[in-house]
């Protein structure tokens, strides 16, 4: 498959005469690309597929190539009126807005007769769309990217504090910000990254991943560093690493769903040291209860739990233990547990975890071997023909891409990468961002249903929304 | 148990006394009534002045309006006669040893893992410095490749998940990073293996390079020596110090900030709770006054924070009965860094600057902690400090008081 890919882009760039380059002597070659969206329409996967590569990302070499100055791309409302000053970013509008002036107007009409395509490149030397080959084929366009990759972030996030560039960037940024949400393996969701960060670091459910870490970190330092997500670019790679993290989402969810207990263990373990003042019992039992009557599983236990009201009784009951005065009151009172309650549930959760750990075991073997996996259909066009040097392979993918940052398919690096380690596609949720930094801004374009289609996965979302304590 | 069915004398406010009234959660503590401070002064003035019989009296008075489990007022008039009861009968220091025992018997990995991570979802009272730190020692740090932490605290490594994400996230060369952490809480210290093991997992998820120490047998941290700490000279270092001086004796304090200057590190952040207990040492009705200020703030700020029954909340609360106890009736010198004797912000940058000079935190770190504390109820702000260029400081307020203190310094 590889071959074919890249003896299609041979045969397409050596037509390019007009530019003589050949693309791999100056920017980074792209030996293999997707078809990326069509600049202009930002934001929509239109055509996902890997088989026909397409030439698209490379420049009609027939069209005029212009290169504007910084000033120029920066530059906003070039078109003056001349009665008011008013300044617009299109001759349309000007002239749209000439005619309440009474002034005569024109709008340009389309000519029918072939218009000569304009391509503009980047003005910033060091960019790869620099060179005429990797021009951009819309004036928009252009424009967008100096000022996202070279421009200042002036537009800054108040709820995260992430900076933009691009002030429609921002707006789409703010809409989302605070909305996503992050799902640990113990069942718990969270609204605030830095919360679900620190929950996971010392979560219970750590210690089962990090034993599939463990098998597959060698290989996975190895490609750690040459991997380089940086798309802020590129509309298209949100959706790309979506589609990735989709396939590998359901294993997840189902460690989790098969887990009912799992966020009881956490709690279980807690139970254990029943010695504990009686409101530890308590605010168990409540919780465990919320859990199972309201079915509400994966919402923030505490918060949920604990802004709920809770049931008075169950205060009533224990507070006048401790209704001695404090002068006798020399420390806390032991209380008895409440064993039958939580054994069932850890019962529960000890059965369920080794079927979710042989689910991605499973995956881990399909992966090493390498031609064989659980979805054939996607995973196998990917598949490297030499297995025996899995990581070799890997590093040159990643040497041709290189720190291209227009790189086509950042997630088919997680895919390559990720046969050889599941578990990190696992936690591709929260992974750092920097080698998924697709998922940060994956809220700037809708993951529609045309992707989950495609892939042939029904993918169930896992974040709902309605289920989060917002504020947290 | 209801406590108004013995009143019998001239009571006053005798309706706030029930025990099972749930708190009007805007009257319980800011509200009019603030009869507990009233009684809690006179206290103790009388017992600084003597009055054997007012002593008896007051105390007698307290001990039926107080209750751990009712209202502001009635849970601050609980630990606070706890204290003047130690205080009146010199019992501070046995008093204190077995509520110590007691709590540490009862804590776990689990206890105190949830006690913490609740704390820190419902209230910016230890994350506002948390990230204030951590800004600053990303941005000291930054380029480094082999870095070295020294965090002496008691805040159960909760600190450190957040740099390692950033470390991983921020450079494309992730730095190698060894933590040191220096326990002084005997509560914490029995933890801490666990938290390692935690702590050295998620490393190894967020792909960082990590080693991890714990220094725990010191009397205290005057202690501490560059080979004890295990300190190379090839790594950049940074010394975290949250709730940390607080707990080094008054007269030692300085002593200690010449010897963190003696490690040579690129930065020092420093976190403390904005409280003067140490300037009024000798003097009980000052030091009482301002005890009684600081942790009205603070129970308030914890009424207002979790949910009206919350057991990690009581659990804080008793901390503090500790913490008030060991200030109110305890005598100096007895180490064992437990001495919990607070210092405003501009106290300690008076000391600091004997060795140190101070780095503003950047805009960006300043922006991440206003963000930080967007997601919180609301109620808190973030306050420069006054003068010199902001240098010396941010302050967390809530409801406008400054309550907790964070600063960077640099040698």
């Amino acid at each position: 498959m590889l071959e074919k890919i890249m003896a299609t882009e041979e045969a397409i760039t050596s037509s390019n005469n007009g530019f003589v380059q050949n693309p791999v002597g100056g920017s980074n070659p792209p030996a293999l690309k997707k078809k990326r969206n069509l600049p202009g329409t930002p934001g929509k996967l239109t055509n996902f597929i890997f088989k026909n590569i397409d030439s698209s990302i490379y420049a009609d070499p027939e069209a005029e190539v212009i290169a504007l100055s910084p000033k120029t791309l920066m530059a906003t409302n070039r078109f003056l009126c001349e009665i008011c000053g008013k300044g617009f970013q299109r001759d349309q509008n000007l002239q749209l807005h000439r005619r309440g002036h009474n002034l005569p107007w024109k709008l340009k009409q389309r000519t029918n007769k072939e218009v000569k395509k304009r391509v503009y490149v980047c003005p910033e030397k060091t960019c790869v769309h620099h060179h005429p080959s990797r021009a951009l084929g819309d004036l928009t366009g252009i424009k967008k990217h100096f000022c996202r990759k070279h421009g200042e972030k002036k537009w800054k996030c108040e709820k995260c504090s992430k900076r933009y560039a691009v002030q429609s960037d921002w707006k789409a940024h703010s809409k989302t910000c605070g909305t996503r949400e992050y799902k640990c393996d113990c069942g718990t969701l969270f609204s605030r990254r830095d919360s679900f960060i620190t929950h996971r670091a010392f979560c219970d459910a750590l210690a089962e991943e990090t034993a599939r870490v463990n098998a597959v970190s060698s290989i996975h330092d190895l490609t750690a560093g040459s991997i380089n997500y940086d798309l802020t670019g590129n509309p298209l790679g949100p959706n790309m690493a979506q589609h990735f993290s989709s396939i590998f989402k359901p294993i997840s969810s189902n460690d989790n769903q098969t887990r009912q207990g799992g966020v009881s263990l956490w709690m279980n373990q807690g139970l254990a040291q029943v010695s504990e003042a009686m409101g530890n019992n308590i605010q168990e039992v409540h919780q465990l209860r919320s859990v199972t009557s309201s079915g509400a599983m994966f919402g923030d236990l505490f918060a949920v739990s604990c802004s709920q009201t809770p049931p008075s009784d169950h205060y009533q009951l224990n507070w006048p233990v401790f209704g001695n005065k404090i002068l006798s009151d020399a420390g806390a009172s032991q209380l008895a547990s409440v064993p039958s309650l939580y054994s069932s549930q850890e019962q529960q959760s000890h059965r369920t975890a080794p079927a979710s750990m042989s689910a991605t075991a499973l995956l881990q073997k399909a992966a090493q071997i390498g031609a064989t996996s659980t979805d054939p259909s996607f995973l196998g066009s990917f598949a490297l023909k030499s297995n025996a040097n899995k990581v070799q392979d890997a590093s040159k993918f990643y040497g041709l891409y290189g720190s291209s940052p227009v790189s086509t398919n950042p997630a088919s690096d997680v895919e390559s990468s990720g046969n050889d380690q599941i578990s990190t596609l696992n936690q591709l949720q929260m992974y750092p961002s920097k080698r998924q930094k697709i998922f940060q801004s994956d809220q700037d374009s809708p993951s529609g249903g045309q992707t989950r289609d495609f892939l042939g996965v029904g993918v169930q979302a896992i974040c709902h929304p309605s289920s989060i304590n917002g504020w947290i | 148990m209801q406590s108004n069915s013995s009143n019998n004398n001239n009571q006053p406010q005798t309706s706030h006394t029930s025990t099972s009234r749930s708190s009007d959660s805007g009257e319980a503590c800011g509200g009019g009534n603030k009869w507990a401070s009233k009684l809690l002064s006179e206290c103790a003035r009388a017992i600084s002045e003597k009055d054997s019989s007012k002593i008896h009296h007051l105390l007698w008075m307290l001990n039926e309006l107080a209750s751990p489990y009712g209202d502001c007022d009635q849970k601050l008039a609980s630990y606070f006669l706890q204290a003047l009861f130690c205080k009146a009968t010199d019992s501070g220091q046995r008093c204190f040893k077995t509520l110590a025992t007691v709590a540490e018997k009862s804590h776990s990995f689990d206890s105190a893992r949830k006690l913490i991570l609740k704390f820190q979802e419902v209230s910016p009272w230890t994350t506002f410095g948390h990230v204030a730190s951590n800004g600053a020692i990303l941005e000291a740090l930054d380029g480094e490749s082999k870095l070295h932490i020294i965090d002496i605290s008691n805040t159960l490594c909760t600190q450190w998940p957040t740099l390692l994400e950033a470390l991983a996230t921020r450079n494309d060369e992730t730095p190698r990073l060894k933590l040191t952490v220096v326990v002084t809480a005997s509560i914490v210290k029995s933890v801490m293996k666990e938290i390692g093991q935690r702590m050295e997992k998620f490393a190894r998820l967020m792909g960082v390079p990590f080693e991890f120490n714990v220094i725990s047998g010191l009397n205290h941290i005057g202690e501490l020596t560059k080979e004890g700490l295990g300190v190379r000279e090839d790594e950049a270092v940074a010394i975290n110090c949250v709730g940390a001086l607080r707990r080094v004796e008054v007269d030692e304090r300085n002593s200690v900030i010449q010897l963190l200057r003696s490690l040579s590190p690129r930065v020092v952040t420093v976190v403390e709770e904005e409280a003067d207990f140490s300037s009024s040492r000798y003097d009980f009705v000052r030091c009482f006054e301002e005890c009684l200020r600081f942790y009205t703030l603070y129970f308030e700020m914890l009424e207002e924070s979790f949910a009206p029954t919350s057991n990690e909340r009581l659990m804080l609360e008793r901390e503090c009965s500790r913490n008030i106890i060991r200030v109110l009736a305890c005598d100096e010198e007895n180490g064992g860094g437990e001495c919990e004797r607070r210092e405003q912000g501009i106290q300690w940058s008076g000391r600091l600057r004997e060795a140190f000079s101070p780095v503003g935190f950047s805009d960006d770190v300043v922006d991440d902690v206003k963000a930080l504390l967007k997601r919180y109820k609301a109620g808190w702000a973030l306050v420069l400090a006054q003068g010199d260029n902001h240098e010396s400081g941010i302050y967390l307020t809530w409801k406008e008081e400054p309550v907790v203190w964070a600063s960077a310094w640099k040698p």
